[in-house]
């Protein structure tokens, strides 16, 4: 039984440029994510990955389809599901004048909680960043205590926005580290991303998102196997990015 | 109704705002300046700067620059028509008399000559009465009349009332507004802009939460911050407060739930800091102007006074300068609270209605 299931989910905005006029930034989606799996979804800019990820998360209104998550549904109860699912943001900025431990205490506090900062941050590998605040620690620092944030109500399911974007490679791998860590502990782990090698590292299955739609789903060997060009599944040389131009084309995205 | 998560929330909103050390410093220093400058010189208007120019060597001449001289009323500045016309250009001095030179001890009509800024048209209008009536007291002193009309002013209310006094419920009620705005307008767009509102949205906690948390820290914050400028007023100024404290903080308390809610609408309809800056500086500072704070409202065009009795801060105002000089109970202003009353509900609900919660992002 899958504990994210989602159907037909529609996001509609209006369009930036004719106020008229309507735009579905989520256009259908279905999603059916089983427990202890990581699943990634794939998509260029504005392709509507973080409007999917805000309407599961309770964030942003259901306009129309369903969503359940543990057999909760989301529109109706939203502060349920909240309670069960760890939420990563893209922007990871906090009150100023608070220390990281602070920030932990008052996040367990915000689910009537009460969590050992220190071991929080073990987690993430910050014990020693406890007193210091979150604006002078480096960004794969920040990433990894916005996972510490996100972990405190120990949660099911951890929906994590674009995780490494903007890490060197150093940052990149410690976060996958800790990503791989929290799956193996039995968490269900949805992230966005734009990195291929990412989703091909850490997914056991991907999707592939353009304008608001689902466009192919499977696993990444799959994926490689059904959309790399020819020549380079030949080889078997293929990989995450070739699917991703010869599904979304290489026109550049805002 | 106060559980947990808001409690914790309240506390963090305190305490980030206590260490704000730089803040609290500037949100006291101007409050404490006007009312010291005020209390300082208690009230009393300092002489005020004439030039004089005298042509006539008559009696008459002299006799009228010694009544001139004698009152406190004026600090006379003698010289000739050249330097203190470039005087009077520097706004060094208000105006110039110039006593003309056929200024004789016989009875007839002099004309005086008075050279003015007409940029200082305001003042004018005051000090023209001023003068007038030196003139005629002056007048009567050297013809020897008997003055028939004598202006006795007495104050009913019969007590000490200084400036200060007049001042400090107004400057309570307009740091309260400041203060209230500012926690929480413009915390509200700065939390949404840096997505920390997104991110605190992402638990379970509800908007009501949120805005109960801050309403009760920024009522805690204020409270503080107005007590240390009151006891300064009190014990360092030694200003009076007739009424009951007591009714007075219930006033401040209302005021701060006015001013949050209002401020929270802006917050609500500006989408950017800038945006915001602008929507509270259109609403402050009308309000300073048209809500008696500095100046009765009583001195505004009448055709503006109804509107201007209508603003939350001279509803505000009025109601703890009863309570504090004229020694009025929350009873007898009931009308204020009733405004108000319905001030907090046009706040609650443009801010309820405006800000969408679910689009925190922005």
């Amino acid at each position: 039984m899958a504990i994210i299931q989602a159907s037909n989910l529609v996001k509609t905005y209006k369009n930036p440029d004719e106020s008229s006029k309507y735009f579905n930034a989520v256009d259908g989606i279905s999603l059916s994510i089983h427990p202890g799996e990581i699943y990634g979804i794939l998509g260029p800019n504005g392709a509507g990955k973080t409007t999917t990820l805000e309407m599961l998360e309770g964030l942003k209104d259901i306009d129309s389809g369903t969503a359940f998550i543990n057999s909760i549904n989301v529109k109706d109860n939203p502060y349920q599901v909240k309670q069960i699912i760890g939420v990563q943001l893209q922007a990871n900025e906090y009150f100023d004048k608070m220390t990281l431990a602070e920030l932990l205490n008052l996040f367990s506090a915000l689910y009537s909680l009460s969590n050992d900062p220190l071991e929080l941050l073990k987690k993430v590998n910050l014990a020693d960043k406890a007193n210091a605040n979150a604006n002078e620690l480096s960004g794969g620092q920040k990433q990894r205590f916005s996972i510490a944030c996100a972990l405190v109500n120990n949660p099911l399911v951890l929906f994590l926005d674009e995780p490494t974007t903007g890490l060197d490679p150093q940052a990149k791998r410690s976060l996958w580290d800790l990503i791989l860590d929290l799956n193996k502990m039995g968490m269900t782990i949805v992230l966005t991303t734009h990195n291929m090698e990412e989703a091909e590292i850490l997914c056991q299955r991907i999707a592939i998102m353009d304008y608001g739609k689902i466009i192919a789903e499977d696993t990444p060997q799959n994926l490689i196997l059904q959309y790399a060009p020819d020549k380079v599944r030949e080889v078997l040389n293929g990989n995450m990015e070739d699917v991703f131009i010869a599904l979304t084309g290489h026109g550049l995205r805002d | 109704m106060f559980n947990s998560p808001q409690k914790y929330l309240t506390k963090v909103f305190i305490q980030i705002f206590l260490r704000n050390k730089q803040y609290i410093i500037f949100s006291l220093i101007l409050p404490i300046v006007i009312l010291s400058i005020v209390g300082l010189s208690n009230g009393e208007t300092d002489p005020i700067d004439i030039g004089l120019v005298n042509n006539s060597e008559s009696n008459l001449s002299s006799q009228f620059i010694d009544q001139l001289t004698a009152g406190n009323l004026f600090n006379v500045i003698r010289g000739d028509e050249d330097s203190l016309r470039g005087d009077l250009i520097n706004g060094d001095i208000m105006i110039v008399l110039i006593i003309p030179e056929e200024m004789s001890d016989q009875i007839q009509t002099t004309n005086i000559t008075l050279l003015v800024d007409k940029s200082q048209i305001q003042f004018l209008q005051t000090i023209e009465p001023i003068l007038s009536q030196s003139f005629l007291s002056i007048e009567r002193e050297i013809t020897g009349n008997d003055p028939m009309f004598n202006l006795v002013i007495e104050d009913v209310k019969s007590r000490t009332q200084s400036y200060i006094d007049f001042l400090l419920p107004g400057i309570m009620a307009f740091m309260l507004m400041n203060l209230s705005i500012a926690g929480s307008g413009f915390n509200v767009v700065e939390f949404r802009r840096r997505g920390i509102l997104k991110r605190l949205f992402v638990t379970p906690i509800k908007p009501i939460d949120f805005v109960i948390a801050i309403v009760i820290a920024r009522m805690v914050i204020v409270l503080g911050q107005l007590s240390i400028i009151f006891g300064f007023a009190l014990f360092v100024l030694e200003a009076n407060i007739i009424g009951s404290i007591f009714d007075l903080y219930i006033c401040i308390i209302f005021g701060v739930l006015m001013f949050l809610t209002l401020g929270f609408s802006l917050g609500s309809l500006a989408k950017t800091q800038e945006s915001v800056g602008v929507l509270a500086t259109l609403f402050i500072y009308p309000q300073l102007i048209l809500s008696g704070v500095f100046f009765p409202l009583e001195t505004l065009p009448e055709f503006i006074q109804p509107f201007a009795q209508l603003l939350p801060l001279s509803l505000l105002a009025d109601a703890m300068r009863s309570i504090a000089s004229d020694g009025l109970n929350l009873i007898e202003v009931y009308m204020n609270f009733i405004g108000i009353g319905v001030w907090i509900l046009i706040g609650t609900l443009i801010s309820t209605k405006l800000f969408v919660w679910k689009e925190v992002a922005g």
